[in-house]
């Protein structure tokens, strides 16, 4: 009796929680096929094609969605390139200033974009780097390594540096330690911080906008301006792209670390 | 503790990054002066020179256009009418960049502060307060439109319409594109007679609770209304065409909010929210929740009737004392990089066949700024007889209900004062 009871709780509990997470889809791509959709219809009046053919007519698409996933995908990997040695310094390591470096590093969320936008395009300008994609996948940093930082300390911190320390007193290089012991326990904080990097990255319109100057066109530069559009269908496909995007994006990452850790 | 290989590694790759945009801040501006002069020597020449020289300068060149994408029907104008056009007749080869005016905006500004005098863009989509903006910190380049034969041909400087842009002088520096007016949309299937006026609007608002509002100050439609009911309290006299006077704000204003608070309780959701915007307020009309909707273009509602979001019964209607109306306009950023393409492409949109296209519903279907009475005699009965749709009234009403923007203080005034004598006043 009682397990009865737990089984049909179990049932509906997940039930509830893939409609949850499942109705918002079904919501976006019926809205993107709608062709006539007034309260209170249940479904569309109608269907059809319209706003997949705005999208996909669109003269900059493919280029936008290649330019979106090669600076996301740069944003990524300049985010473990910066954020490991940073988390783990600040995990394992204490020094002088090290409260007042951990408040520095978290400052760029803590201050909108806007405010900071013209004087990031100010230096950009004096670098060179405005107007380029360059300059678009370092801008986009500046929203996603504090983050990246936090996630990957708070990784450091849940291991300890002990079994590095075995590994080492093993004979392991610091390489094979990072290789074998590291990386496999910090997966879980890795496959967050690349999800959540590449996320925010397709998401920035006001920083590409101002740094790439318009002349890197990503996603979001064609995407934005419909969402202050009446044009609910074209908003929906657009959303979804950036969904499926999304999607790809973490199984070919899941993927890559599954085919790397057969070989170990 | 062991010894760690990445610490230092790791602070010291933050540093290099810190550093590294920090010191931009103090780099040297050398090589920039060089090209400034050479630019600018050349684009004064551009004002004086022969329009065969500028046509022949801007030949086998790109041209940077920058504008609001929201809009597909005006995007693959530009993608698939103009720039295949400019191509076959001037080998221009036209990029169009969808960016929102304040990101344009703020990037010119920030060029013009580092000195940027060799930009990305060439031609810019304005009006109104963006362009007084623009104009006033030199973000423009110069006074160029009457050196465009179409401009000169079939606009003209004396069109006494277009001497200022929302109060602005325009100077020649913009050159006209297109031109709207501000109407009513409402959904025939309710409404058997749209209302005729102010106190009719009334009327009709607390007969059919919740069926209206309209969108808070801030918004730009929103401050449209408010600004007919100004024309309606204050007469029309007074506010087209003259500078800002106090006294009448003080003398009217109460008349202003007492109508406005008047008609409150009976507006969607009893008055106490209202649309943030025209978005909000189209949604709000697509879904059936309200019967009107308003905003600039008298023919806007036709594509969106066509594509679904409006109601096929949806028409339009304007009411005493008229209609505002506006122009919008295209302009040259200070540090184009190619001016003589970007007049070529300005004076090409500004031509007949151009504005033609532009103007039918399925397009973008709005009005053009050209003079009809300079066109062709086959040109003029190709404009009158382009059917704009069952939503747009006929182009006689809405020229002779036409009202000039008024004085931007008027809007600033309704913007202070809204809030606190109609949103935050109990009843």
């Amino acid at each position: 009796m009682k397990s009865f009871i737990r089984r049909t709780m179990k049932i509906t509990v997940l039930t509830l929680i893939v409609v949850g997470l499942l109705a918002p889809f079904l919501i976006l791509g019926m809205s993107s096929f709608a062709h006539e959709w007034r309260w209170p219809q249940l479904l569309p009046a109608s269907f059809s094609l319209r706003a997949w053919t705005v999208v996909f007519q669109d003269s900059q698409l493919w280029e936008a969605l290649f330019v979106t996933a090669v600076i996301g995908m740069l944003v990524i990997v300049l985010n473990f390139l910066l954020g490991l040695p940073a988390g783990r310094a600040l995990a394992y390591e204490e020094f002088k200033g090290k409260s007042l470096i951990e408040t520095l590093l978290l400052l760029p969320i803590l201050v909108p974009s806007l405010a900071i936008g013209m004087g990031l395009l100010f230096t950009a300008i004096r670098l060179g780097m405005a107007d380029h994609w360059i300059g678009v996948v370092l801008i986009h940093l500046v929203p996603t390594l504090p983050y990246t930082i936090r996630i990957l300390r708070a990784g450091y911190e849940n291991i300890g540096w002990k079994y590095e320390e075995a590994a080492r007193n093993l004979g392991a290089s610091p390489f094979t330690v990072f290789k074998t012991v590291t990386f496999p326990l910090l997966f879980p904080s890795i496959r967050a911080v690349a999800a959540l990097s590449f996320v925010i990255s397709i998401s920035q319109y006001v920083l590409t906008a101002l740094i790439g100057g318009g002349q890197v066109i990503t996603l979001a530069m064609i995407y934005y301006p419909y969402v202050s559009g009446a044009d609910r269908p074209v908003t929906a496909a657009f959303s979804l792209l950036f969904i499926v995007l999304t999607i790809a994006l973490l199984l070919m990452f899941e993927s890559l670390f599954l085919r790397s850790r057969k070989k170990v | 503790m062991f010894k760690n290989p990445w610490k230092k590694c790791g602070i010291g790759l933050v540093g290099i990054f810190l550093v590294a945009i920090f010191a931009g801040c103090t780099n040297s501006e050398s090589g920039q002066t060089d090209e400034h002069s050479e630019n600018s020597a050349s684009s004064e020449a551009l004002l004086e020179q022969p329009w065969e020289k500028t046509e022949a300068a801007a030949e086998n060149s790109q041209v940077n256009l920058y504008m609001w994408g929201g809009d597909e029907g005006v995007n693959r104008y530009i993608d698939n009418w103009v720039a295949p056009r400019l191509k076959e007749n001037y080998d221009i080869t036209l990029k169009r960049y969808p960016m929102d005016i304040t990101e344009v905006l703020q990037k010119l500004q920030t060029e013009k502060r580092a000195n940027k005098e060799t930009g990305v863009m060439d031609i810019i989509w304005i009006n109104g307060e963006n362009f007084k903006n623009a104009k006033e910190n030199g973000l423009l380049w110069n006074s160029f439109s009457d050196k465009l034969p179409n401009f000169k041909k079939f606009i003209g400087q004396d069109r006494a319409d277009l001497q200022t842009d929302f109060g602005t002088p325009v100077e020649g520096m913009e050159a006209p594109w297109g031109k709207v007016q501000y109407v009513f949309f409402y959904d025939a299937a309710h409404i058997k007679k749209p209302p005729q006026n102010f106190i009719e609007l009334a009327q009709w608002v607390k007969e059919n609770p919740g069926k209206f509002t309209y969108p808070e100050v801030q918004d730009f439609t929103g401050s449209g209304f408010m600004k007919h009911l100004l024309y309606d309290k204050m007469g029309r006299d007074v506010l087209e065409n003259e500078l800002y006077r106090e006294e009448l704000t003080n003398e009217h204003g109460d008349a202003v909010w007492q109508y406005l608070n008047d008609i409150q309780p009976y507006l969607w959701k009893n008055g106490e929210n209202y649309p943030a915007s025209l978005t909000e307020l189209d949604r709000l009309y697509s879904q059936g929740e309200v019967w009107m909707t308003m905003g600039y273009n008298e023919a806007r509602a036709e594509r969106l009737i066509e594509d679904g979001t409006f109601p096929e019964t949806t028409k339009s209607f304007i009411m005493e004392p008229g209609s505002i109306g506006n122009y919008h306009f295209l302009s040259i950023p200070f540090n184009s990089p190619n001016k003589a393409g970007a007049m070529v492409a300005i004076n090409e949109l500004l031509s007949p066949e151009a504005q033609l296209e532009k103007m039918q519903p399925s397009v973008w279907g709005e009005n053009t700024p050209l003079s009809l009475e300079k066109l062709s005699e086959a040109d003029q009965e190709k404009f009158k007889n382009i059917e704009r749709g069952d939503s747009v009234l006929p182009s006689e009403q809405l020229e002779a209900a036409y009202l000039n923007e008024m004085d931007p203080a008027y809007t600033e005034w309704l913007k202070e004062n809204w809030m606190s004598e109609v949103v935050q006043t109990t009843h």
